[in-house]
């Protein structure tokens, strides 16, 4: 084969698409980012002086993203592989190499756990919190703990919130940063491309076995 | 600078609150602070943090 032909069957090579997220979870992480986004602005937004009716519409959001999360660990304990996400020393000897040796880098892998731990936390108070409202399906009880409790609770709800506000900013900047494009568009369009996962990954061809079964 | 808001009960007894909403400026810093920081590292390494 002469060099032409290489040329032409690397580069078609490169413009490879390899499948990286499947449709429901891409739907999935985009409900998750409207409905964080959504609850973080009607609990802060009032903080910072824009006054409105937030109360209803941060509760329900709240069931949104509690099913969401729920659908998600179903669906990551038993049609994927939960191991794809674990953290090992061969993970930290690749960052250092500026490269990932599975389907998800350190930092992304490290990003999962956290938003994962800080969703959980206000997922659990704010699910005790609903105690507190009128709803069509119950009437508030404030009395359900005690206020000490209930101390507890709101510090651990408000530690939760603060906590994703940093670490959503920090999210959407990485997600926008040029050297990532592949990745938000694999989030986006399912696929990136191999040259963009070669850049990043050691080892591609594994994606299609491990982590999603379609 | 507080860190959690405190008030007190009817027999006079301090109760938690909540956290303090001071620390939302500091949230929002500690993320602008990581941002600009990765932003100038990659801008002085370049490109040299994909693989070859």
């Amino acid at each position: 084969m002469n060099d032409e032909a290489l040329e032409a069957r690397s580069a078609e090579a490169a413009g490879e698409r390899i499948p990286r997220h499947a449709a429901v979870d891409r739907a999935f992480h985009w409900i998750v980012a409207v409905s964080v986004l959504t609850l973080l602005a009607t609990s802060l937004l009032p903080v910072a002086g824009v006054k409105f009716s937030w109360v209803t519409i941060h509760w329900v959001t709240g069931i949104v993203l509690i099913a969401a999360v729920l659908f998600h660990i179903v669906r990551a304990l038993f049609w994927q592989k939960p191991r794809c996400m674990a953290v090992r020393g061969r993970d930290v000897k690749a960052a250092m190499r500026g490269a990932a040796t599975g389907k998800y880098s350190l930092a992304q892998k490290l990003m999962h756990h956290a938003l994962g731990v800080i969703v959980l936390v206000a997922i659990g108070t704010g699910i005790a919190m609903l105690a507190k409202v009128d709803t069509p399906f119950w009437e508030r009880d404030p009395y359900l703990l005690s206020s000490g409790t209930w101390g507890i609770v709101y510090v651990l709800h408000g530690l939760a919130a603060l906590l994703a506000v940093t670490l959503v900013m920090i999210h959407v900047y990485f997600g926008l940063r040029p050297e990532n494009r592949g990745y938000l568009r694999a989030m986006v369009r399912g696929w990136m491309t191999r040259e963009e996962a070669l850049a990043k990954h050691e080892h591609v061809e594994h994606w299609t076995k491990v982590g999603a079964r379609r | 600078m507080e860190f959690f808001r405190v008030s007190r009960d009817a027999w006079g007894q301090e109760t938690l609150e909540g956290i303090s909403w001071d620390l939302l400026p500091v949230a929002i810093a500690i993320g602008v602070a990581v941002i600009v920081a990765h932003a100038i590292y990659r801008a002085i390494r370049g490109n040299r943090g994909s693989r070859k």
